[in-house]
């Protein structure tokens, strides 16, 4: 075998290879056990999606793959390497995205954050700014404060600010919860074709059950008081997903009745 | 615009009064001059450059003392206001000595520094402190935690953090402390000038007082009124330009 030939491989065997990985992960505050011995890997390019009821953990287990938390127990690692600290290479979307703005910066100035923390020259700024504005459907709202856009917008501005970071890995805490219908969908569209475009790997943590089985490759479902997967499904609906057709779709119907199962169990 | 015509007449109205228990002699000229005496004496202060000299002796002492306690105030109340454990152990000797009144540390700082610009300038900055520590500690305190967590995600640095997050999160509270601490400062500048004879609007009111100059007490005391008018004045512009996004919510 040639090096090439053998380069290639170790390659291909390194794409396969989870890029996050939930070894046995626990995770104890305050004397309670929020996370019990969560065995996970997310496939790099991977959308995953975290359902379960309220209190189950699972806007923990993505603050623990943030490296906003440490594991109190097994391991938490990112690319093989132990996630004990956030990286800029993993960008998180909060819910909160009236809290997570700067609302003394405007939109243009809110991305800048991100882009001085990476370290982009002052004189490529304006270049990149307005190229993530329009990516995520701002353009021409560049000098308004984040108190005079709408929630949709804010969020947007806030998934601009986390893909200026660059991030290979997109983890999103329930960033849809608080938006009306409409704009929800629109997002979940706009969301799912900006990863696609740049094969970022994403775990999204939603309450919407039709929400996870419409935008991931796999659902999993956890099991409160400690947290812990209770189900995996894989969802095998082609893509680009469509708000209509997958939605009507036979298969999309059947995961829904298995996900909503599950969940009414786990509530008693 | 119509409320601040009518917040005009009002003051003309005031004026207008004090003019006629002038005229009407109620109190004796000799401690209560009219305005239009008022008005000459400060005209004639101003001429003779008397008065502009006390007017810069004062405006002196009242900025040196702002800013020294404003520099100090931002300082310490960042370092506190930033550390949870700082604030439960610092917080309570900061309530002792707060209260404390001001004038009672001038005789000690007298006896510790002299009747000096150096003994003015620590009183005033002591006194004016305060307001702009306290409100910066809160203004560190309340920063939204999720900014913090947006930060680390970002891998900020420490100072990153505190200039691009923690500084202006807490700027409308030490803007507004800085106002407080304004008028204070221009208190003990007049304090500290008649106490220690320092050159400034205090003596100047001091000696026209003792001498029965009443025409130039006045003069002094419209000054020192239109000093504090001014200066608040300023601040509130500057509020404004630096807070510009406030006004957007």
């Amino acid at each position: 075998m040639t090096l090439l030939a053998r380069l290639d491989e170790a390659k291909v065997a390194r794409r396969q290879q989870p890029l996050i990985t939930f070894n046995g992960a626990t995770l104890r505050l305050g004397g309670k056990t929020i996370i019990e011995n969560l065995d996970l890997a997310v496939r790099p390019g991977e959308f995953l999606c975290i359902v379960g009821a309220s209190g189950c953990g699972k806007t923990t287990a993505l603050r623990l793959a943030a490296g906003l938390y440490r594991p109190s127990g097994g391991a938490v690692t990112f690319d093989g390497q132990p996630m004990l600290e956030p990286r800029r290479e993993v960008a998180i979307v909060f819910q909160d995205y009236g809290k997570a703005l700067l609302p003394w910066r405007t939109a243009a100035g809110n991305i800048s954050l991100a882009l001085e923390a990476c370290g982009i020259p002052v004189r490529e700024r304006p270049g990149r700014i307005a190229e993530l504005l329009r990516k995520v459907g701002l353009p021409g709202h560049a000098e308004k404060y984040p108190a005079e856009m709408s929630g949709g917008m804010q969020q947007r501005l806030q998934i601009a600010r986390c893909l200026a970071q660059e991030p290979t890995t997109l983890l999103m805490d329930e960033p849809f919860g608080a938006l009306d219908a409409m704009t929800r969908q629109g997002l979940q569209d706009e969301v799912l074709s900006l990863t696609a475009a740049s094969n970022t790997t994403v775990v999204f943590v939603t309450h919407d059950l039709d929400e996870a089985i419409y935008l991931g490759d796999r659902v999993i479902g956890l099991l409160p008081h400690p947290g812990r997967i209770g189900i995996e499904l894989d969802v095998n609906l082609s893509r680009p997903r469509d708000q209509l057709a997958t939605r009507e779709h036979p298969e999309f119907l059947r995961l829904r009745r298995q996900l909503f199962d599950f969940i009414k169990a786990t509530e008693h | 615009m119509i409320w601040r015509i009518a917040s005009f007449a009002v003051a003309a109205g005031f004026v207008g009064l004090w003019q006629l228990i002038a005229d009407l002699k109620l109190i004796s000229p000799v401690f209560l001059p009219g305005p239009d005496r008022a008005w000459t004496a400060l005209m004639r202060g101003f001429a003779t450059g008397d008065l502009t000299g006390k007017l810069i002796g004062t405006l002196e002492h009242m900025a040196y003392g702002w800013l020294a306690a404003s520099v100090a105030g931002i300082a310490l109340g960042a370092l506190i206001g930033s550390s949870r454990l700082m604030r439960i152990y610092i917080a309570p000797s900061l309530e002792f000595l707060r209260p404390l009144p001001v004038s009672a540390i001038i005789p000690v700082a007298i006896a510790m520094l002299g009747l000096t610009q150096g003994m003015a300038l620590f009183v005033i900055a002591f006194g004016a402190i305060w307001p702009i520590m306290l409100a910066t500690i809160h203004g560190f305190a309340a920063v939204e935690p999720r900014l913090y967590e947006v930060a680390r995600a970002l891998q900020m640095s420490r100072p990153a953090i505190v200039f691009k997050i923690a500084l202006p999160s807490a700027l409308p509270d030490i803007l507004a402390g800085m106002r407080l601490s304004l008028t204070v400062a221009l208190i003990l500048s007049v304090v500290c000038e008649v106490l220690a004879g320092l050159d400034g609007l205090g003596h100047w009111v001091l000696l026209s007082a003792r001498a029965f100059r009443s025409a130039d007490l006045f003069a002094g005391v419209i000054l020192l009124g239109a000093t504090g008018y001014v200066t608040s004045i300023a601040m509130s512009l500057a509020e404004r330009r630096l807070l510009a996004w406030q006004s957007t919510r």
